[in-house]
């Protein structure tokens, strides 16, 4: 898989996951800040992502310092995700 | 205890105007879901994408009431099973990810209480409040927890009162399993002739704000008593005791507003209430228009408003006998001949 099928791939649980409801993967930007954007997602969307993270790509996020560095925008996601994927 | 405002969601077009102006709308299947009105002008999307849909459509019928009566004292809310969807689909994550982390948006919109802390929230209300859950009694726990709040107010005060109830589709095929729902199809406008096993199964969201200030009121809640486990004569005890407290004969009552919900196993309970009636006692049924659900009776309590309000005469969803506008009536309703309530409301102008 490459790596603009994995970002979409990602996009696709994301919606499903926060259940963003009249997103489309399109309208979702790979560099835009997922806490300050416009998708608005707050701290407890931060738990629902570590939780997609370890579910789909089996990523355990622990240290909450390391998370703030990753769960940035959707671009420094899905290169944590290249990177340390165990399935 | 006075009723100023009321909304529904529910298996009828009770959010707007459709359904008191003649409206009936029919269920053909097992499952009488609402008709949901468009939430995106009320309800942020933020907020809205997480809710699970007990706690939106409780929103959405809380949200007018809240609007047009600002200064309310508190929300009190009765639910047996809150957001149940959510809860079995927490339920179910913690079997399929074998107890690893879960989300936590099922586990938060699940809980009973969320709807009366969202609605708190949203209101910017911090004033009293509470959720009852206690299964077929949970809205008439909540209405008696409002009567005595109210009751011991000095200064005139106002609360949210409501009840909410969803469907959840796992549930009903758990449900189905225990003989709880009928087996056979059968539209909702012949629910109530059909003696067979079981029920169908209901949702819906129902509020009011009840007020111990009689100005402008749609009708009074006079009184209620529960019942649980009784015996027939404990029944027809229980309705002696009801009515002398509140200096009442039976033939005094003008309707009787049934939970009849086609189930033979347990509609002889409302046959023999009736019977305790004059032959003349107007007596109607409400499950026909919603299903049956735990909370139902405060889907009642709507309908009766209506009714004091001289509303749904000739209505083609009223399934009895409705020959007058009545001005003192009496609910009752139970749950599989365990939990049994009665409701008695009267008109203002009495």
């Amino acid at each position: 898989m490459n790596r603009e099928e994995v970002k979409n791939e990602f996009k696709a649980h994301l919606i499903t996951y926060l259940n963003l409801l009249d997103i489309t993967i399109e309208q979702i930007k790979d560099n835009e800040p997922l806490f300050e954007g416009d998708l608005g997602l707050d701290s407890i969307d931060s738990v629902e992502l570590i939780v997609l993270l370890d579910r789909e790509y089996g990523i355990k996020i622990k240290n909450p310092t390391e998370g703030r560095q990753i769960l940035i925008d959707v671009d420094t996601i899905v290169d944590y995700i290249i990177l340390n994927r165990t399935k | 205890m006075f009723i100023k405002d009321f909304s529904a969601i529910s298996p009828q077009l009770t959010f707007s105007e459709e359904f008191v102006n003649g409206d009936y709308k029919i269920h053909v299947n097992n499952t009488y879901t609402v008709f949901e009105p468009s939430y995106a002008e009320t309800i942020p999307s933020a907020l809205l994408r997480r809710m699970g849909k007990a706690v939106r459509m409780g929103i959405g019928a809380a949200l007018p009431l809240i609007k047009r009566n600002e200064k309310l004292d508190g929300i009190v809310i009765g639910t047996a099973n809150g957001g149940l969807e959510n809860c079995i689909n927490f339920l179910n994550q913690i079997i399929d990810y074998e107890e690893g982390t879960l989300t936590p948006t099922h586990f938060v919109q699940s809980t009973p209480n969320a709807l009366a802390g969202q609605i708190a929230l949203m209101s910017s209300n911090t004033g009293y409040n509470v959720t009852h859950v206690n299964g077929a009694l949970a809205f008439e726990n909540a209405l008696l927890d409002a009567m005595m709040f109210l009751e011991v107010r000095d200064k005139k005060s106002s609360l949210l009162l409501g009840a909410v109830e969803e469907i959840s589709n796992y549930n009903y095929n758990i449900d189905q399993l225990a003989g709880r729902y009928k087996v056979a199809k059968v539209s909702n406008d012949k629910l109530i002739q059909t003696k067979s096993n079981g029920s169908v199964c209901g949702e819906g969201a129902t509020m009011f704000v009840v007020s111990n200030d009689s100005a402008n009121a749609l009708a009074e809640i006079i009184d209620l008593k529960q019942l649980n486990f009784p015996k027939e004569s404990d029944v027809k005890n229980k309705l002696d005791q009801f009515l002398s407290d509140n200096g009442l004969t039976y033939a005094a009552i003008d309707l009787l507003v049934l939970g009849t919900n086609g189930d033979i196993q347990f509609d002889c309970w409302y046959d023999t209430v009736k019977s305790f009636f004059p032959l003349s006692t107007d007596a109607i049924y409400y499950k026909n228009l919603i299903g049956e659900y735990r909370t139902s009776s405060a889907f009642a309590v709507y309908l009766a408003t209506q009714l004091l309000k001289g509303e749904l005469q000739n209505h083609p969803g009223i399934e009895g006998q409705l020959t007058k506008i009545p001005k003192t009536i009496l609910i009752y309703n139970q749950f599989e001949g365990v939990q049994h309530s009665l409701i008695l409301l009267k008109d203002v102008e009495l």
